[in-house]
């Protein structure tokens, strides 16, 4: 059964996966065209002092895809499941339901992180034939809360889409809305290296969050 | 489990509202605390405080108020050219003839934010050709590194300069420097009047300056006066070259350290916290003028040419947390939450806690009210953690717990 369930996922999965990353890895290979074309038309070192001294980031066009990664993925996986209630569906399985939609989203969530780590992968990479290791790990830790904030938008999306009464939907939806800003502030290259640890604890803890609203479902809150 | 996971959406919640809530409040009820312009008058041997509010007024320590001319005339070196097209500026100050060159020449501006100090470090310097024989400085092909050497990386390839490294790096350890490196200080630009290299402290806290003359390293070890911890160093390029840089150690001393001489000469201006006060320099033919500013409070300590303490002046005034605003933020709120911080480039959790216990009587309101609301739900002890995060987090808990109610004892 649990195979038939992660295929369910896939299923549902699958196309918004493939059109997200193309989409990323679009983003990410337009960052690049971008550093190639400013080196040949400014010079190395200038590019790199505008890097070093100046404020300038590169990687500033990556800031919002990890968080429409993750706001996709949780509507593409559970606003199916909204639709006639089908999730209830699979709550009669002879499963236990938290089992059931801890395995749902650790589905979903596993799927974003091979996007993001592939994502993340490439740019360090890429980064690395351009840029020596300072500038690529400053970069690194800017871009890492922006994919904490896409985990986040994961969980809460989630959280949000399965909760049964508009009015607490809506209520969640601003307690995410001021949450989410947390991990997209704007500031010098490297200036979350103090909460990237915080950061991801509470990111970890929210990945059980969507068992709250999955209980007020199950129960049948209106 | 799903009682954990509320508790998490709680708590992220509270942190979010403790974030949120406060930075509404402040946008809708502060009011701007207009910190005093001090200046030290070579004419009047005294200071003039500047106070801008509803009206602009300025004045000296006794009490003399002086038109915004008057003001100016007071202060003709700060003022200079105001006063020379105004055609007010005076032939002679305290016996001294006013030359433009030399008033020029000894006119300086340091200015110094903690964010100077609590900023990444950027890791790679460009190391500049001192005496090139060309009229602008130019930027180099390559940044340097302090690892267990010194590595030059050409930005064309982003590659190592391997025999320029060896030779940067020999020229180091040969005057007695311990890699790798704690602080690189220096002024990493080409818009500068000439190029004085980097000062670095090496693991043993020993300071060495490094230069590149002609392509070859040029690298002076500064003999320091006993045990001390530099904080920052900041680089300064002045016209009179008396001095390459102001340095903080950790004690809240302010030293500067001689040009050519390297002799380290202390300020005699008092404690000073880099981590999180202000510093502004002016520097004139007779006088510096150093005037430290902190949270509430602002310190002009003049000195003579010769760095001897001649006056100081004190101003305190209420800060944000003493104001009407304040008093009721202080009331309503147990504490508030900022990613940022005016100190720091650094995002952080900068908690800061209310003053006094009077939001406490808020925080009993709002558990009686939660008890009110919840009567029905259950048995009170199934609400003890909910009602104790509202008597710890007032308003923010309130909010959070029944945004995600706990309705598991129905």
């Amino acid at each position: 059964m649990f195979k038939g369930i992660i295929f369910k996922e896939w299923i549902k999965l699958r196309w918004f996966l493939v059109i997200y990353a193309v989409f990323a890895l679009l983003d990410l290979g337009y960052i690049f065209l971008k550093v190639r074309h400013d080196i040949i038309f400014n010079e190395a070192n200038s590019y790199w002092y505008g890097v070093l001294f100046m404020g300038h980031q590169y990687f500033r066009f990556l800031k919002y895809i990890p968080l429409a990664g993750g706001i996709v993925v949780a509507v593409a996986q559970f606003f199916p499941e909204t639709v006639n209630k089908r999730i209830k569906l699979t709550f009669h399985l002879p499963r236990k339901e938290d089992a059931m939609l801890l395995t749902m989203t650790g589905y979903g969530a596993t799927c974003l992180l091979v996007v993001y780590l592939l994502v993340f992968g490439l740019f360090l990479l890429l980064s690395a034939l351009f840029f020596p290791a300072e500038i690529t790990s400053a970069a690194a830790l800017s871009l890492t809360p922006w994919f904490l904030a896409g985990m986040a938008a994961y969980f809460l999306g989630a959280l949000i889409i399965l909760e049964p009464v508009w009015l607490y939907r809506f209520l969640y939806l601003v307690a995410a809305g001021a949450f989410v800003p947390f991990f997209l502030k704007a500031g010098v290259s490297g200036s979350y290296a103090p909460l990237l640890v915080p950061l991801a604890i509470l990111v970890a803890l929210l990945s059980i969050s969507l068992l709250f609203s999955g209980y007020r479902f199950r129960k049948g809150e209106m | 489990m799903i009682r954990i996971s509320r508790y998490i959406l709680v708590l992220v919640t509270t942190l979010a509202l403790s974030a949120v809530v406060p930075q509404m409040w402040w946008m809708a009820f502060d009011t701007p605390i207009r910190k005093p312009i001090v200046l030290y008058s070579c004419v009047e041997n005294d200071f003039l405080i500047q106070r801008t509010g509803d009206k602009i007024v300025r004045e000296d320590t006794r009490g003399n108020t002086y038109t915004r001319e008057e003001y100016e005339e007071r202060l003709p070196l700060f003022f200079m050219r105001q006063l020379m097209i105004s055609g007010t500026m005076k032939d002679t100050i305290n016996g001294v003839a006013m030359d433009v060159h030399e008033i020029n020449m000894n006119r300086t501006f340091f200015n110094y934010q903690p964010t100077d100090l609590n900023t990444p470090d950027p890791g790679l310097w460009p190391l500049f050709e001192s005496e090139s024989g060309r009229a602008n400085l130019e930027m180099p092909e390559d940044f340097f590194r302090i690892t267990w050497r010194l590595e030059f990386i050409n930005a064309k390839g982003n590659q190592i300069s391997e025999e320029k490294s060896r030779k940067f790096s020999a020229a180091l350890y040969n005057r007695g420097f311990e890699f790798p490196a704690l602080m690189v200080a220096g002024i990493p630009t080409t818009r500068k009047s000439c190029d004085e290299g980097y000062f670095i402290l090496d693991s043993h806290h020993q300071l060495f300056h490094l230069k590149m003359i002609k392509g070859e390293p040029y690298v002076k070890k500064a003999e320091l006066p006993g045990e001390i911890r530099f904080s920052h160093i900041a680089c300064v390029d002045f016209k009179d070259k008396k001095f390459y840089a102001y340095l903080f150690d950790n004690k809240g001393d302010i030293y500067i350290l001689t040009q050519d001489e390297y002799e380290l000469v202390k300020l005699p201006v008092g404690n000073f916290h880099p981590e999180k006060e202000e510093l502004r320099i002016y520097g004139d033919i007779f006088h510096y003028n150093v005037i430290i500013g902190g949270n509430g409070f602002v310190r002009d300590v003049v000195l003579d040419k010769e760095y001897r303490k001649i006056t100081e002046f004190n101003e305190t005034w209420p800060v944000r947390s003493e104001t009407n605003i304040g008093r009721w933020f202080a009331g309503l709120f147990p504490f508030q939450l900022s990613l940022s911080d005016d100190n720091s480039n650094y995002h952080n959790f900068y908690f800061s806690f209310s003053k006094g216990f009077i939001w406490l009587i808020v925080s009993v309101l709002l558990v009686i009210v939660q008890i009110v609301l919840i009567r029905k739900r259950g048995k009170l002890m199934g609400h003890v953690v909910d009602l104790a995060l509202i008597l710890a987090t007032g308003i923010f808990g309130f909010i959070a717990v029944n945004i995600f109610q706990n309705k598991f004892f129905k």
